[in-house]
């Protein structure tokens, strides 16, 4: 009896322990999980709690997303694999936690209570909660939040940001592991190619000897240049736009912009007036016909002045002030 | 930089009688004749030492501190006043103009008359602070004056003032006791580098209002040597103001009072107030520790100019202050201080444990080299230093800042350009070994080539090759 | 041209036989004279205007770098380190400039002394520009008489390349740049490579490489004909038009073309150890590898072993191309030069390297900007590249390859617009001259007779490469499809005078153009600026310069300037004031740091300018103007800048409101309301108002009741217009206190008892 007394005595320190856990070995629990799932954990609102609870001698960075497909956040689903794969490299980096730094994913649908928590509109939201104890500790309890808003889904930046946000401690290289499917599939379609090449050689040559063929092409791309395609690829303007008037505009205003239709029609007229002015210095004169001759002649000759005249009155719309006009328009 | 050595200068030419580096003129600001008189013996070795002493009332309407935007005076003496301000000639922003002007400020309190407001708030800029309560004084139970405060303990009796640091000149050492009547305490805030205390209270001294009875005591202003009895402020321009807790330790009564400690064995002995009022009024109004940079030289210390000691002595052979150097030069500094003692320049030399130190820097300091004493004149003495210029090409400066407790600041910039090596300043490729392959190749290259083509010219091929070659050629 | 097609005709009626000739090469010359008169007097629109000025940026560099060859001559300018840009790292200027323009105009100007002529330094830079386009289009007609061996073609090439306003944009009087010599090069050598693939001669190759040297020593762009050379022999190889003299001519022109240009200092290693020459050093590989194989095959004729061999050549090439990406991952060889990759990789710049992104004339280049250029050309260009497909020469097929790039990059970055334009004239010009042949015949053709003329039918000598290669073609339309039928000509006089007629009235119109865009767009030395009043007179605001000149007056010779890069060149040049960044942008560090202290708060900025011992900032500032090229709209870059160094003490983000707006009125955030910039632009800008008035009319937006205050910067000066507004950085407070604090003291409202915290908190005890 006495001695029962004493055993649970003595044992009451001990169950308090178990009931209290420090911060020390809350940080072992999680890295031994972390280790072993090679991974991110994946947190709930409780975990979470448990995780970002202070006192703690270690640094937790939370990735709190939205992976579910509902909510559309392309990014997210985007980035994941990348926040995963940093974890993994990075935890494989220091097996025994020196580091002391745990990696967690909180998607939305586990963590409402923490996003309303943390009143978050938006996903991914990353952040990093420095040690609040222990040598690199931080005295402010306020987790360093990466900007997402810059459409990084790349693992490399987010990995030199923590970088930086915890200089001394051991930093894990991360190296992309080599895509080997990838590298796979060019070689057999190089392969695939030159076998091509070399079976179909004789009808495949003239094809690509043929001058008409290149002449095209290369007309084609100059078309396509001078008539600012490089501008709308590079600015991604709209293709039309509506005017005020519900119908639509085809040619924006202003010198320094355009549509990518307006681009268009300005390279058909290009190409119009350049193929015109080809059939008169080529075609025509190979006409052994006068009267065929002469109406080709006018034909051409007028098609030339329309479109040039036509040109302008585009351009006098571009470039307000242009002084210059042609007859028709 | 230059500009203030040349002001000190001009100021010693204003001035031939005064034993002030500055000027000799001071204001004193005083409210009524009738005090005048209870300072004669100050007066009296003021004026002894060259002074030109003007007594202004406040009140007075014709007291400016500036003639024509340029002060009027050098040296500012302020005497307690009963008014509640110093009057619309002394506001805080006219004082700290006249200190930006450069000119020097020494401030006396005293408990009995309340402090004006202006004042103290002027001292708050200088970052030193008043007891709150106005008429508050320090009481000490040990170290006061048995004769005249037996019952009241507010009259201080402390030793000649010691230095703070070793390698701070001390210059208000005197022997014997000194007294300071119903002192009003300054606490310096530990923020501001510029200022330093000279007579700080003993560890058992505390600020006490007499008007309050002795209950409400638990909450004290300040106590034991936080408390600065004597305050010393310099400028960044090296102006000096000066806070005298007690006016009256100037006083002629106490010039020559026999003071004596409590406790037995204590003798009756007289004040040494006549020489501390004496130093403390010489070092504010810059008869001590002011410093003065006479010529600063530096020169390429290599080929013909190597080990040239005394930059007189080659003359026009050597340039000194080139505006430009190379990388890797080695290069020789050298800078004459003197300070000006009393009445005359004289060699300066850093307190033991301290040292002159010079900087080469860009954005920063790529070298710090402790200057060394290399020759002395009457009245300068001479530091230099040699080193090598860094691998970096730049806009360096050759930077002297010298700031101490009690002595005028020191700052000499030299600005200088370290260019690259030339294109003709590198080794030829003959010298270097590791070129040798290269070189043979070029001239391998070179006879065969010249060898090959006798060989062809000389050669006559046979004919039908050549034709079908001709055939291949054109095809 | 008016001239040149007349000169055709009458040499047509009137002359025959040798005097014909005689005749032809004598108004040839005039005519091109006269073409050269003209393409000069075009470019003085600017000095007619304003006066004989250097223009924007980058020219005040140069001519200042101009001044300092002549006065100090030669070697000290090559090893010239400038103290007074770039302050306090300065810059190895001889070593990091490209001398050629310095040094062309450092050797006019010595032989005009020589010739007794003391013309001021400053007239020759100025008009180096016109003076050398008179040398382009000369050069553009060397080039074009190479290309087609129509007569007229090279004169009107000639006159396009002297008046087209693409080339005219960076030529007009004034504009001190490089690319005022580097274009002449550029077409120059050009015109000598033709010729040295043509002639197949040591010599002709000699003088590409040299050319191509003096044209590496002018013009960053020479990159461009290090890959087009390359890359037009390429080209001839894989079309089997591998040709003794295409070796002779490649081989020359690498072997001493490379070694001069590693003369300049800036360009040193850069041939063999950046991947932007790579091209080259390959293809120079490749045809040895070729020529080896021809040689072989000539000696042994064995079907299978000429396959092994053509097999070896390509698995070689192979290997050795890899070996060359192997090296440039590994590092040995750098990779693409920022610049450069950015023209292929378009979203690159913006991202990696927004120094690049945000200059003006490295944006892409929208269709308006190439009909303003290039008028009518741009629409005779394809025409004149299909041209060359009808006899596809050698010439003709580096022609094609010039269009279908140089218009590539044109359309990714403007300034690009420089190096089409001489294909475009080309183009055109063989294209124009090819009708104006065609119609301007007098003798017409009775029926039946066909190809009278000889020309363009059937495949010249040049075009057919191996044999196997000829036996395709044989097999398929041979040459263009237009160019099946035989010559016959032009039957009606109507016609002919028809087109004609429509001819020279484009000719005409596009020669007003020229001279009304290149009076109205490219002649105005963006240092001055001109207005029009309400009543339509010309006003001219000269901020600028008063602001320069009053740094020249009123600051020590050596106050150190601080202002975004893109002033520094004409701080340097016209205010003679050390800066700390200007438009030589080597130090993106530095930038980014002059871009942090601007986008600071005034605690942060000032450490940072004085360390860096700044004694001024100089802002440009547009809202009572609405000049909109102010610092306030450059500001995001200046913060994106600072952000790539510094990303976690600046960060754009706070630079905009929550609703992604950048604004600089009550709604602006708190990081931009008190960023130094903001205070410095705005700084008593309401005082010019109504209470509450301030009006800002490039933002155009209505700014916060009460102004911005500054404590660490002074107002020094304002320009008439505000433009320009330069403050001077205070010294240290001399009473020890922070600058605040002082200027509250100014103010008059003093310090609380006890403010230096002695009762709240425990109490800070002092110890010494």
């Amino acid at each position: 009896m006495k001695l029962l007394t004493i055993l649970t005595a003595s044992l009451l320190p001990f169950t308090a322990l178990a009931v209290k856990k420090s911060s020390g070995d809350r940080f072992q629990q999680h890295f031994a999980k972390q280790l072993s799932n090679a991974g991110p954990l994946k947190l709930d609102d409780k975990l979470y709690g448990d995780l970002t609870k202070t006192p703690r001698d270690y640094s937790v960075a939370v990735l709190l997303t939205a992976l579910e497909a509902r909510f559309g956040c392309q990014l997210c689903n985007e980035f994941q694999p990348e926040w995963e794969l940093l974890a993994k490299q990075w935890t494989r980096g220091d097996r025994n936690g020196e580091g002391r730094l745990l990696f967690g994913t909180l998607d939305f649908m586990d963590g409402k209570g923490t996003f309303q928590a943390l009143q978050l509109q938006t996903a991914p939201v990353l952040l990093l909660f420095p040690p609040t104890t222990g040598p690199n500790a931080k005295p402010d309890n306020v987790p360093q939040r990466f900007d997402f808003s810059s459409g990084i889904n790349k693992a490399e930046p987010i990995h030199s940001w923590l970088v930086r946000q915890l200089p001394d401690i051991p930093h894990p290289a991360f190296v992309r592991p080599i895509n080997y499917l990838m590298i796979g599939i060019g070689i057999t379609a190089v392969l695939g190619v030159i076998t091509f090449f070399t079976v179909a050689a004789p009808y495949v040559l003239p094809i690509i000897q043929n001058r008409n063929l290149w002449a095209a092409i290369s007309l084609i791309a100059v078309l396509l240049f001078t008539s600012g395609h490089m501008f709308n690829h590079i600015r991604k303007v709209p293709y039309v736009a509506q005017d005020g008037r519900g119908d639509v505009s085809y040619f924006a205003g202003g010198f320094q912009n355009q549509f990518g239709l307006e681009t268009q029609i300005v390279a058909a007229m290009y190409g119009v007036l350049a193929f015109a002015t080809i059939s008169l210095a080529l075609k025509v004169p190979r006409i052994a016909n006068p009267q065929t001759q002469q109406i080709a002649v006018v034909v051409w000759g007028g098609v030339i002045l329309g479109m040039y005249s036509f040109l302008l009155s585009v351009f006098r719309v571009k470039n307000g002030g242009y002084p210059f006009w042609l007859p028709p328009f | 930089m230059n500009l203030r050595v040349l002001g000190l200068l001009l100021a010693l030419l204003g001035a031939v009688a005064a034993l002030s580096a500055q000027g000799s003129k001071l204001l004193v600001v005083l409210e009524d004749e009738a005090e005048k008189s209870k300072y004669s013996q100050f007066w009296a070795s003021l004026e002894d030492r060259g002074f030109q002493v003007t007594y202004k009332s406040p009140k007075d309407s014709s007291l400016s501190l500036f003639a024509y935007g340029e002060p009027a005076y050098s040296h500012l003496l302020v005497l307690p006043t009963k008014a509640k301000g110093l009057g619309p000639n002394l506001t805080p922003n006219l004082i700290v103009d006249f200190i930006n002007a450069g000119s020097n400020i020494l401030l006396a309190l005293s408990a009995q008359l309340s402090v004006p407001s202006a004042v103290s708030s002027l001292l708050l800029e200088l970052d030193i602070t008043l007891p709150p309560d106005r008429n508050s004084l320090i009481v000490d139970h040990f170290n006061y004056d048995t004769q005249s405060a037996n019952e009241q303990h507010d009259v201080l009796l402390l030793p000649s003032p010691q230095a703070s640091r070793k390698d701070v000149k001390n210059y208000f050492s005197v022997d014997g006791l000194i007294a300071f009547p119903h002192t009003v305490g300054q606490v310096l805030g530990n923020a501001s580098p510029l200022l330093s205390p000279v007579v700080k209270a003993p560890s058992t001294a505390y600020i006490y209002n007499p008007k309050e009875e002795f209950e409400s005591l638990e909450d004290v202003f300040a106590t034991g040597s936080q408390i600065n009895i004597v305050s010393a402020f310099q400028a960044r321009n090296s102006a000096r103001f000066t806070v005298l807790g007690s006016v009256e330790a100037l006083e002629d009564k106490w010039f020559d009072a026999s003071v004596q400690l409590p406790g037995a064995g204590k003798k009756s002995e007289k004040t040494a107030n006549k020489a501390f009022a004496q130093k403390l009024s010489a070092w504010t109004f810059k008869e001590l520790g002011v410093l003065r940079v006479g010529s600063v030289s530096h020169y390429l210390n290599e080929g013909s100019q190597k080990g040239v000691s005394n930059t007189t002595a080659v003359g026009a052979a050597l340039d000194i202050n080139p505006t430009i150097y190379r990388i890797k030069n080695d290069v020789h500094y050298s800078i004459e201080m003197s300070e000006w003692e009393n009445d005359h320049w004289a060699p300066f030399t850093p307190a033991a444990g301290d040292a002159l130190q010079l900087e080469f820097s860009m954005l920063s300091p790529f070298w710090r080299l402790d200057l060394q004493p290399t020759a002395q004149t009457a009245n300068s003495s001479i530091y230099s230093a040699e080193f090598k210029l860094p691998d970096q090409h730049g806009i360096f400066n050759f930077f002297v800042e010298y700031r101490r407790p009690f002595l005028t600041s020191v700052e000499e910039k030299r600005t200088v350009t370290v260019r690259h090596f030339a294109h003709d300043e590198w080794p030829r490729s003959f010298v270097i070994s590791g070129a040798y392959p290269w070189i043979g190749g070029i001239w391998v290259t070179v006879i065969g080539w010249v060898i090959f083509v006798a060989v062809w010219l000389y050669s006559k091929p046979a004919q039908p090759k050549r034709q079908l070659k001709a055939g291949n050629v054109k095809r | 041209m008016a001239a040149a097609t007349t000169e055709k005709t009458t040499t047509g009626f009137f002359f025959e036989g040798e005097t014909g000739r005689n005749t032809r090469g004598l108004l040839r010359l005039i005519i091109l004279c006269t073409i050269a008169a003209a393409a000069i007097a075009s470019r003085l629109f600017s000095v007619i205007r304003f006066e004989s000025i250097i223009h924007e940026f980058d020219p005040w560099f140069n001519f200042r770098a101009t001044k300092y060859l002549v006065q100090h001559g030669f070697y000290p300018f090559w090893n010239w380190f400038d103290d007074r840009t770039w302050h306090p790292l300065g810059r190895v200027t001889g070593g990091t400039l490209y001398p050629g323009l310095m040094v062309t105009s450092g050797v006019i100007w010595k032989l005009l002394r020589f010739l007794t002529l003391p013309v001021d330094i400053r007239d020759i830079c100025v008009f180096m520009a016109p003076a050398f386009s008179g040398l382009t289009a000369f050069a553009s007609y060397l080039f074009t008489s190479e290309m087609s061996d129509s007569p007229s073609a090279g004169l009107l090439a000639a006159i396009f390349m002297g008046i087209a306003p693409g080339y005219i944009s960076r030529s007009v009087a004034g504009s001190y740049d490089n690319e005022a010599i580097a274009i002449f090069l550029l077409v120059f050598t050009f015109y000598l490579w033709i010729k040295a693939v043509k002639e197949g001669s040591i010599m002709w190759g000699a003088l590409t490489a040299l050319f191509y040297g003096y044209m590496v020593s002018a013009w960053g762009g020479y990159v461009f004909i290090t890959n087009l050379l390359p890359l037009h022999a390429f080209v001839l190889i894989c079309m089997g038009r591998f040709s003794p003299r295409l070796y002779v001519s490649y081989t020359t022109w690498y072997a001493l073309g490379t070694l001069a240009s590693m003369q300049i200092p800036f360009v040193g290693f850069l041939p063999i150890r950046s991947s932007d020459h790579m091209a080259a050093l390959g293809v120079f590989g490749l045809i040895q590898l070729v020529g080896f194989a021809e040689y072989v095959r000539a000696q042994m004729p064995s079907k299978q072993f000429q396959t092994l061999l053509r097999a070896m050549v390509l698995v070689v090439f192979a290997l050795a191309f890899g070996f060359l990406v192997l090296l440039t991952v590994s590092g040995t060889i750098a990779p693409w030069s920022g610049r450069f990759y950015s023209l292929w990789d378009t979203g690159y710049a913006k991202i990696h390297i927004p120094i690049i992104a945000s200059v003006s004339e490295h944006q892409p280049t929208a269709w308006p900007a190439f009909f303003f250029d290039l008028n009518m050309l741009i629409w005779l260009f394809p025409a004149g590249v299909y041209m060359c497909f009808r006899s596809l020469k050698d010439e003709q097929v580096f022609v094609v390859i010039y269009a279908v790039l140089a218009s590539y990059f044109a359309g990714v970055m403007v300034r690009l617009m420089l190096t089409l334009t001489p294909v475009v004239c080309v183009a055109a010009a063989m294209a124009l001259s090819q009708i104006l042949d065609t119609f301007l015949v007098a003798s017409t053709p009775d029926e039946g007779d066909a190809n009278k003329k000889p020309q363009a039918n059937g495949t010249p000598a040049g075009a057919n490469g191996s044999v196997d290669i000829k036996q395709q073609f044989a097999n398929l339309a041979d040459g263009l499809r237009s160019t099946k039928a035989p010559l016959v000509g032009i039957y009606s006089y109507l016609s002919k005078s028809m087109i004609t007629g429509a001819i020279t009235a484009y000719l005409l119109l596009f020669v007003l153009h020229c001279t009304w865009v290149t009076s109205n767009a490219y002649s105005s030395p963006s240092v001055v600026l001109a207005s029009r009043l309400p009543d339509g007179s010309q006003h001219i605001i000269d901020d600028y310069r008063e602001a320069y000149y009053w740094l020249r007056q009123n600051t020590a010779p050596n106050a150190k300037v601080m202002s975004w890069w893109d002033y520094g060149y004409q701080i340097g040049g016209m205010a003679d004031r050390p800066t700390l960044v200007d438009n030589n942008t080597w130090n993106n560090t530095h930038i980014a740091t002059v871009g942090k202290a601007m986008s600071s708060r005034e605690e942060v900025s000032y450490p940072i300018m004085r360390q860096h011992e700044v004694d001024y900032v100089l802002v440009v500032f547009g809202a009572l103007l609405g000049y909109s090229g102010d610092d306030i709209n450059k500001f995001l870059w200046m913060v994106r800048i600072a952000e790539g160094i510094w990303p976690d003490e600046v960060k754009e983000r706070d630079y905009f409101t929550s609703r992604g707006e950048y604004r600089v009125d009550d709604e602006a955030t708190p990081t931009m309301r008190n960023s130094l910039m903001y205070k410095m632009s705005y700084y008593k800008y309401n005082d010019l108002f109504p209470a509450g008035q301030a009006q800002d009319r490039v933002r155009g937006s209505r700014l916060p009741a009460a102004g911005p205050e500054l404590s660490t910067l002074e107002e020094a000066f304002t320009s008439e217009n505000w433009i320009i507004r330069i403050y001077k950085v205070k010294d240290l407070d001399n009473l020890g206190r922070s600058h605040q604090e002082a200027v509250a003291f100014e103010k008059g409202n003093k310090r609380k008892k006890g403010g230096a915290g002695k009762r709240r908190g425990p109490r800070v005890l002092r110890v010494d």
